[in-house]
């Protein structure tokens, strides 16, 4: 019996790479992107509409052809349940499997845990929409593609400053480089531009309560003028009920995550709040095309900028292909590495100069009375002032 | 330490302790009859804020979603009884406890796929986010009805254990539930009662948890039960009175925690929550109020 057993073993195995085999054979005309994404868990609401962006443009170009209309894209997903280690797993995989490029979930931690492996083979790796300098850190081959925390925070202490505030109060988290680095990178422009930083107070990802520290903050002397913080969902609609239910009217300030319809559905809390953020669908833009093409194919509006950054990660695959005349990792990643003024939807981009993190203009948007955004200014950040991951 | 800084730390620790006892009590009272530890309370909880937030979505003024989603609570817990727990009846305390924890992972699952795995927002109207002033003290509507919220819900619910049949069948029950079938009372009927009680205490938590945050997503309901079972255990296993009271105390360290000791160890603030259940536990190993029930197993 266990002879029989044994010889079907190996006959499956055969199959398997046999099977194996074909499939490769089959991916030498086209590109295969390797993805990973959280489908749930705390990243989820980036890395879905990231995920789901970049999807449509690469369908978009397959469609008429492929990357730059001759390069069809083979896209393999991975769900990571915003897991690092269920990540690492995924992307492993994906780079046995024979990936040339890898598109990473939309924050640092995971990007720089995917890095190990991918910059060791050699596989240049994208993150959704991670936007902590230092992910890039890990090695030439991993790349940022929305705009920087210290991009995003020195346009947004430099229009604090314009605006005529003087003492600001942080609200910063070491759960995460997200929470942790914009804030801080705010302050020490801020400084830099002759402003105080009045106090600070750590909070933990998914704190319960924000009272204690609003209480903090009502007794912080001399009073600050500013609050600014990098905090995400479901802790900054705590923190702002929190803080507007203390009485405290002090301007708040945030980073590019406040920019969710979640954030502006809270109602009068969140009005007159300030954010950075990638991007503005302005009337005739670009954008704004994206946005109709994206309604009309899949029924549902882009209501936030990831997924039109996931677009322009495709966008930036291409014009890297094309420039590099190969689709070999290396080539892409050195071509990918030297773009400058790339052409992108949400916004242009420049890697070339970099340490990776691409140049891209931050938009400041303000929380309107009624639930809507308005645009506020779109500004490069001043490369004198930007703070050193 | 000025009082008025220290009064409106004290109201903020009330608040918060508030819904961890409420929580708590949930978990004990079903710890006490069928001896499951419940992970699958915190998805209670979250069914209450998505029936907040779908009813507010239809227009319906704000105490008919407080009661849509209450009610959706109670009976998301009768259905995880009926469905799930009654068919493991007599199994051991590891396989409800992993049973629990099997219900949760779907329905957090369920809620990712099926609703959002965005947070969805809950506004409501600006009086209730309101404050008022108390001699030179500003404390927020929200932390003022949560707490009065909870005292009420205590209250009522103490009467219903000391005055009432099912009340006093449901103490009885925790503390021998043979006994208590030997004597004629209906077993199933205990327990459902028992899980709709604390679907209505995790409904409660939701409103007020939701009123507070602003927001519901699909693990709203994990951390605050997971510090609610720290307080069940605190307050010893099985005693519904010393839920409470465990909810009250982790509430109170943990915002005493964060106010007054220095801001560099304010991450460390669960570390310290769970350090010092710790050495409460090493002088009351039983708990603060231990149980009355004798445990035969």
């Amino acid at each position: 019996m266990k002879a029989i057993r044994d010889v079907m073993l190996a006959g499956v195995s055969l199959a398997v790479i046999a099977g194996v085999s074909v499939s490769v054979a089959v991916a030498e005309d086209e590109y295969f992107i390797g993805v990973t994404s959280a489908q749930s868990g705390y990243l989820a609401p980036y890395d879905q509409p990231a995920y789901a962006g970049f999807k449509f443009c690469i369908e978009e170009k397959n469609a008429q052809g492929g990357l730059n209309g001759k390069i069809p894209v083979r896209l393999e997903v991975k769900d990571t349940r915003s897991d690092t280690a269920e990540t690492i797993k995924a992307v492993q995989e994906l780079v046995d499997d024979g990936a040339q490029f890898i598109v990473s979930p939309a924050d640092a931690d995971p990007t720089i845990a995917a890095g190990q492996i991918t910059q060791a083979a050699g596989i240049p790796t994208m993150t959704f929409a991670g936007t902590a300098p230092v992910l890039t850190a890990v090695g030439e081959y991993i790349f940022g593609s929305y705009p920087a925390d210290n991009q995003q925070a020195t346009v947004l202490a430099d229009f604090a400053t314009e605006k005529g505030f003087e003492r600001v109060y942080i609200l910063k988290s070491p759960d995460a480089a997200y929470t942790l680095g914009g804030p801080e990178y705010f302050a020490e422009v801020f400084e830099k531009n002759g402003g105080t930083m009045v106090g600070e107070s750590l909070y933990s990802l998914n704190q319960p309560d924000f009272s204690t520290i609003v209480t903090k903050i009502k007794s912080t002397e001399p009073a600050p003028d500013l609050i600014v913080t990098w905090a995400w969902e479901p802790d900054f609609p705590a923190f702002i009920k929190a803080l507007r239910g203390a009485g405290v009217t002090t301007q708040v300030m945030g980073g590019d995550v406040l920019d969710t319809p979640t954030i502006r559905g809270l109602g009068d809390v969140v009005s007159g709040v300030y954010h950075t953020s990638g991007g503005f669908p302005e009337e005739g833009s670009d954008y704004a095309d994206f946005v109709k093409r994206y309604e009309a194919a899949t029924g549902s509006p882009p209501d936030n900028n990831y997924y039109v950054n996931g677009c322009d990660i495709a966008n930036m695959i291409e014009q890297a292909i094309a420039a590099a005349g190969s689709t070999d990792p290396s080539d892409v990643r050195d071509a990918l590495a030297d773009i400058k003024d790339g052409k992108g939807i949400m916004s242009n981009f420049t890697f070339a100069g970099t340490d990776r993190m691409p140049l891209r203009p931050v938009v400041i948007a303000k929380i309107e009375e009624d639930g809507t955004k308005s645009f506020v200014r779109r500004a490069m950040a001043d490369p004198d002032k930007l703070p050193q991951p | 330490m000025p009082l008025d800084l220290f009064i409106q730390q004290l109201v903020n620790a009330l608040s918060l302790g508030g819904i961890y006892a409420l929580l708590a009590l949930g978990l004990a009272v079903v710890f006490s009859i069928i001896r499951l530890i419940n992970f699958a309370h915190g998805e209670i909880m979250t069914v209450g804020g998505y029936g907040v937030f779908f009813s507010l979505l239809l227009g319906w003024p704000i105490p008919a979603a407080i009661i849509v989603g209450v009610s959706m609570s109670i009976i998301a817990a009768v259905a995880m009884e009926r469905l799930a727990f009654r068919a493991m009846k007599g199994a051991s305390v590891v396989s409800l406890l992993i049973t629990s924890f099997a219900i949760s992972e779907i329905l957090k699952v369920l809620f990712q796929n099926g609703i959002s795995a965005r947070p969805k927002p809950i506004a409501l109207p600006s009086e209730l986010s309101g404050s008022y002033e108390v001699g030179g003290i500003v404390i927020g509507v929200i932390p003022t009805l949560s707490i009065a919220i909870t005292l009420i819900s205590l209250t009522v619910l103490t009467a219903f254990l000391r005055r009432t049949t099912t009340g006093l069948a449901m103490r009885a029950a925790a503390e021998d539930f043979d006994m208590v079938r030997l004597l004629g009372v209906r077993a199933g009927g205990v327990v459902a009662a028992a899980f709709a009680l604390s679907g209505l205490l995790a409904g409660i938590a939701a409103v007020i948890w939701t009123a507070q945050r602003g927001s519901v997503d699909p693990l709203m309901g994990f951390f605050p039960v997971l510090k609610a079972f720290i307080a069940t255990v605190l307050g010893g296993l099985g005693s519904l009175s010393g839920a409470v009271l465990g909810g009250f105390v982790v509430g109170a360290i943990e915002v005493f925690s964060q106010a007054f000791l220095p801001e560099s160890l304010s991450p460390y603030r669960d570390a310290i929550v769970l350090g010092s259940v710790i050495l409460i536990l090493l002088v009351r190993p039983e708990g603060l109020i231990p149980p009355a029930r004798v445990d035969r197993s």
